[in-house]
């Protein structure tokens, strides 16, 4: 933000200058505006639809951060670290060891000690309704009086009026749970762990705030339990379940300086906290504020990104509108324009007074565009809200809320404003070089002096010898901007170069397709570049595509006028050609609409084809994620179904456990140490046939499977997910080779090292690394329970079927059972409802065509008033006038659409068939036909909606009033 | 140089001094501007004969332009009739009505008025493709006409790309390609200096041996003088018509 703050001061203080010092100017730039207030409401909407996409671009990753952060005040509270040990027996010496003889630096009082396990929560059946039961809950037991003063404010512990610690069967239910249950003080309900049934009394339900709301599992709404000290231990004493994970003891860590900023302490207190506990075994110190907000900056970022990323699109149309409204204005005033000059008007107090009337406009639309940015953002939140709540992969289960910092939307609209201003100044100089006799007498340019033909060749000369350079050195150093525009870069600047030798036309034409070539191709010529590009690549591709595709096609749009000049008189095709001359004769104006709407439909295109074709991947996917197994079953690891249990339920024909949990990792490029899931699997995972798909694998290996089976007989190997250690959204951003090594570590900080062998492309059961079950029991230790289950059906059983008897079957084990279909099928739901909401955000530079056309028309209509009562006094009717205008916002809006639907094929297609940009996986493609159609109608329609009150304006124009002169 | 429309394309002989092309009978027309009223025509009563050759001349504001409009049809009349070739254009729809100009009349005006972004063939070729020409047809005639009124190294300039005069060409041959039953001019010297004007004066004057009826109006004695015919209007009345000898005299 403060970057821009400097350029924006400056442009604002000369307009500000002027305003105030030069009556002239404030008085050309204030009443031009006034003249025509209709345009200049337009160009406010063109530029502050970029300020409000840029806006709610920021405001979407404020709210995606806000709302992950938020869990740090509402399941946190003053825990800043955690140190685990498995079982309760070494808690005492843990809290002990933390403690020690002087406080720990940074910390904020002494720590405080709890102890924690999953369950399942069930109510009876009771006035009319059924059982109701939650397998996902969690029990807990601390001190209130201790967690009361933990980290020393009660407000912030959530216990602050939560009274006594329960005792007996009493428990304290949060309010997430108690609604989902129904459940109020003076209900009973069950907890169910370790193979034991529990009795509770609901004392009160709390509020999900700080420690009382802590919860380790998926989703906003903590479905948490605190009990009686002891009830945990005793419960776990008494169960019967062997293969059950023993209860988390945790011992608390407050740092000072409050709920978030604390967290900004954490690095020297976790060393600390590692020196401390080095002696006992097991002990997992863990940051969990820091890691908790660094997860919300990098989703927030990441949300961010690609909202900005795909949104400069439209912004970018937004820009070319402004441009192009500015450069109509100089138009229709250069026979003023000329006369002030000849006046004596200085050149730059010309330049000065559009700046001015520009300045105006800018400001107004950052402000506008901010209010609008602030509502476009709560829109998109609302949507994208409702698709978290359904669950999928990334992001399931979290309670997206709207934030609209000060600070976010003041950036925005600053950055919104430095683009208005820097292109109302540009375009202000573009207007200040004009030739005073060309203006007044409204003669055309005249052809290139020797000196301008010296210039050409010179710079031409130079941009070829850059253009070569930066291509040279990004495939050398795999850098794809420079890779990607080197090549247009010396294509342009040669045809510069032999501008003054060649024909322009079929030179130009000859570097645009060239250039068309290049960007299609660029992909699969030079892949390793191109690999794991991020979307800037894509939007740096889709801008080369359709400035050169623009060029071509306005360049050579005379074939339209020599078809429309052989069609006989009808009044249909003298409309026609009346609607093709004005487009074609200024070329610059429908060059500038052609770039608005190729980019915006260039975009919205390919997000159809990609959302089409992916939405179709559902059956593929699944074969390859499902390993020869139907469904997988998630149990409570307090209580986990063994695999005997499984195999005696009806519908089961066969089962393979996996051990699953979050210990820490570091990798190439990614030193820090970082926790990931990791599961660990045995030969049946692999007993059907199949394995997981791999879209990397050794090449030592003959078939996926022959690489888990080596997994397994050789420790040191590990299949990875290309998501590894990725935090934010989007693509795969890891560049994970074969043969490369990470470490993962056991609760005791000791290092294994482990090579990759495969990597999985699609991890959508979130198993994370895949390690052999013994290497898994290692590094998990205790924490090693098989609690999920690959589980196949027998046949002629219905896996979505099978998996709800499952979950109904196993609710004391905490069972969820999900076909892989089904589990596939949500998150491409969650992915289709992304791309919807995309789609939805983009087709908002869609406004910025249209606006943009409906501008043109406008003031075509007031420039050629004359015009058109001549050709009404000639006889034509007022249909043919108006058919002319609709035709030729419709001929422009067409080669716009064609331009981008065209492009974002051909590129479709290369990228998903042609190159392995988007895995190793090449995609089938075909022509989303229906969404193309509704796209390509929507644009037509809206574009002759707005053309067709110029249109109708222009028909009504009367012969004798337009023709006028005083007489 | 020989009859510029008889040479482009055969047409009648006009008779001279023949039946009337144009009957206007008390023709008014009132501007309103909110509450204000301005009568700009105050009864016109007008016959033109084919082949006419009519100069209107008067004092600026008293309604000159405004009658070549409403007897042209380019404009509503507020009572009267205006009677071409035997049709009572106003009676007519406007859609009508401009069928009709398309096909009997042709215009000149001070300010050329052409489409700046067709060459000057396309601009003459658009009348007739208007009322139905086949394209290489209206393209042959454009191109005759204007080869006429010597403008044979132009035929694909823009009208940016002429002078004052040769766009004022390119606006005759425009008026009269489609061989329409009267032209009618309005100050069609106007923007143009004296050698141009008197070239025009002189195309204009050939026009009309060829037959053509033409109605000029004018602030231009000299133009005035060399029609066979003048009207002068005064405060929305004609007030003298007659020959231009006698009332430029």
């Amino acid at each position: 933000m403060n970057v821009l703050v400097v350029p924006i001061a400056l442009l604002v203080a000369v307009a500000l200058y002027d305003a105030l010092r030069r009556p002239m100017l404030r008085r050309l730039a204030f009443r031009n505006a006034n003249r025509r207030r209709g345009e200049a409401v337009l160009v406010l909407i063109g530029s502050l639809l970029g300020t409000a996409i840029i806006v709610a671009s920021l405001l979407t990753g404020t709210s995606l951060k806000a709302s992950i952060r938020d869990f740090a005040r509402t399941q946190l509270g003053p825990v800043d670290e955690t140190v685990h040990v498995s079982g309760t027996s070494s808690l005492a010496d843990v809290a002990g060891a933390v403690a020690g003889t002087t406080p720990i630096a940074g910390t904020d009082g002494g720590p405080l000690t709890m102890v924690h396990s999953p369950a399942t929560a069930w109510r009876a059946a009771r006035g009319g309704r059924a059982a109701e039961a939650d397998p996902k809950a969690e029990v807990s037991e601390v001190e209130y009086a201790r967690a009361r003063s933990f980290g020393g404010d009660p407000g912030a512990t959530g216990f602050a009026r939560a009274g006594d610690t329960p005792t007996g069967d009493q428990a304290d239910v949060l309010r997430p749970l108690a609604d989902d249950l129904r459940l109020k003080p003076g209900d009973r309900f069950d907890l169910l762990l370790y193979g034991t049934r529990r009795t509770f009394t609901v004392r009160q339900v709390l509020g999900q705030i700080g420690l009382a709301g802590y919860y380790t599992g998926r989703g906003t709404g903590s479905q948490s339990v605190w009990v009686a000290p002891g009830t945990i231990d005793a419960m776990a004493s008494a169960g019967t379940n062997a293969a059950a994970t023993p209860p988390d003891g945790l011992v608390l860590v407050s740092n000072t300086g409050g709920v978030f900023a604390g967290a900004a302490r954490s690095a020297p207190v976790v060393d600390e906290l590692r020196r401390r506990v080095a002696g006992i075994a097991g002990a997992d110190v863990r940051p969990l504020k820091h890691d908790l907000l660094r997860d919300a900056d990098l989703a927030g970022k990441s949300f961010s990104q690609l909202f900005t990323s795909l949104g400069m699109f439209s912004v970018l149309a937004g820009v070319l509108l402004l441009v192009n409204i500015f450069v109509m204005l100089a138009e229709e005033r250069k026979k003023e324009l000329g006369m002030l000059r000849a006046l004596g008007m200085r050149r730059a107090h010309l330049v000065r007074a559009f700046g001015l009337e520009g300045t105006m406009y800018a400001i107004g639309s950052a402000v506008l565009g901010g209010l609008a940015g602030i509502g476009l953002g709560r829109a998109i939140i609302v949507v994208a809200s409702s698709l978290f709540k359904q669950g999928g992969r990334r992001f399931g289960g979290l309670d997206l809320r709207f934030a609209a910092p000060g600070r976010s939307v003041v950036a925005g609209a600053l950055a919104g404003l430095a683009i208005s201003l820097v292109t109302v100044w540009l375009a202000s100089v573009r207007i200040g070089r004009l030739n005073v006799i060309r203006a007044i007498r409204d003669l055309p340019e005249p052809p290139a002096t020797t000196r301008q033909h010296t210039r050409s060749l010179i710079l031409g000369a130079a941009g070829v010898l850059i253009g070569a350079l930066m291509f040279a050195s990004g495939v050398s150093t795999e850098a794809w901007f420079p890779a990607m525009v080197g090549p247009p870069v010396a294509l342009l600047s040669l045809a510069a170069l032999l501008r003054r030798w060649l024909p322009r036309r079929p030179l130009v034409t000859s570097v645009c397709l060239l250039v068309l070539a290049w960007g299609v191709g660029c992909f699969s010529l030079i892949p390793a570049v191109f690999k794991g590009v991020d979307i800037a690549a894509f939007i740096v591709q889709g801008v080369l595509l359709v400035a050169s595709a623009v060029v071509l096609v306005t360049l050579n749009d005379e074939v339209f006028m020599r078809l429309a000049s052989r069609m006989s008189g009808s009044s249909r095709a003298l409309a026609a050609r009346l609607g093709l001359a004005y487009p074609l004769a200024r070329r610059f104006r429908t060059g500038m609409t052609l770039a608005i709407y190729g980019l915006v439909i260039f975009v919205l295109t390919m997000i159809a084809t990609f959302s089409t074709l992916f939405g179709k991947e559902g059956p593929r996917l699944t074969a390859e994620t499902r390993s020869g197994y139907d469904l997988v079953l998630d149990t409570n690891p307090a209580n986990p179904a063994t695999p005997g249990e499984l195999l005696r339920q009806p519908e089961v024909a066969a089962v393979s456990t996996l051990t699953h949990g979050f210990p820490q990792f570091t990798a190439p490029g990614h030193p820090d140490r970082d926790r990931w899931a990791l599961s660990g699997f045995d030969e049946t995972l692999v007993a059907r046939g199949s394995a997981p798909k791999l879209s990397k694998r050794d090449p030592r290996f003959a078939s996926d499977r022959e690489v888990f089976l080596d997994v397994l007989r050789h420790p040191g190997g590990v299949v990875l997910p290309s998501f590894f250690l990725q935090h934010g959204g989007g693509p795969p951003t890891s560049r994970l080779s074969i043969g490369e090594h990470v470490s993962v570590f056991d609760a005791n900080g000791r290092a294994r090292d482990l090579t990759v062998l495969g990597v999985v492309e699609e991890d959508m059961a979130f198993n994370g690394a895949l390690v052999g079950k013994p290497l898994a029991g290692d590094v998990l230790g205790p924490q090693a329970v098989g609690d999920r289950a690959y589980v196949a059906v027998k046949p002629a059983v219905d896996p979505d079927t099978a998996a709800r008897q499952l979950t109904a079957r196993l609710v004391e084990k905490g069972g969820d059972a999900t076909s892989f279909a089904k589990l596939v099928n949500d998150n491409l739901h969650e992915q289709q409802g992304f791309f919807r909401l995309m789609q939805g955000y983009l087709a908002l530079g869609l406004v910025v065509g249209v606006a943009g056309l409906g501008v043109i028309m406008v003031r075509a209509v007031r420039e050629r008033r004359r015009q058109i009562g001549m050709l009404r006094a000639m006889g034509f009717s007022a249909g043919v006038v108006r058919a002319a205008f609709l035709f030729e916002s419709t001929f422009v809006a067409l080669q716009g659409i064609v331009v981008g639907v065209v492009l974002a094929l051909v590129v479709s297609y290369q990228l998903l068939v042609n190159s392995k940009t988007f895995g190793s996986q090449s995609l089938g493609f075909s022509v989303p036909w229906l969404p193309l159609l509704t796209l390509v109608g929507t644009a037509l329609v809206f574009s002759l909606l707005s053309t067709l009150a110029p249109a109708t304006q222009a028909s009504r124009v009367k012969p004798a009033v337009a023709l006028r002169v005083a007489d | 140089m020989t009859s510029l429309v008889a040479e482009a394309w055969p047409r009648p002989e006009p008779d001279a001094g023949g039946d009337p092309i144009l009957v206007a009978s008390g023709v008014r027309k009132t501007y309103r501007t909110g509450t204000v009223a301005v009568e700009a025509l105050r009864g016109i009563d007008l016959t033109i004969r084919r082949g006419e050759f009519l100069a209107v001349m008067g004092p600026s504001g008293n309604g000159k332009t405004t009658m070549l409009n409403c007897l042209s049809g380019l404009d509503d009349i507020d009572d009267g009739t205006v009677i071409v070739d035997g049709q009572d254009i106003h009676a007519l729809s406007d859609k009508r009505r401009t069928e009709h100009r398309a096909r009997r009349m042709g215009f000149i005006f001070q300010s050329f008025n052409l489409i700046p972004v067709f060459t000057a063939e396309e601009n003459v070729e658009l009348p007739l493709l208007l009322i139905g020409a086949p394209a290489r047809e209206a393209r042959r005639r454009a191109r005759a006409i204007l080869d006429r009124v010597g403008l044979a190294d132009r035929h694909h300039h823009r009208p940016t790309e002429l002078s004052g005069g040769e766009q004022q060409r390119v606006a005759v041959a425009r008026a009269l390609v489609s061989e329409p039953a009267i032209v009618w001019g309005d100050e069609p010297t106007g923007n143009l200096d004296s050698s141009n004007a008197a070239e025009m004066l002189d195309l204009i004057e050939e026009v009309h041996r060829a037959g053509q009826t033409l109605v000029v109006v004018t602030h231009d004695a000299t133009i005035a003088a060399r029609a066979e015919r003048l009207v002068r209007v005064t405060d929305g009345q004609i007030t003298a018509d007659g020959r231009p000898a006698d009332l430029l005299a």
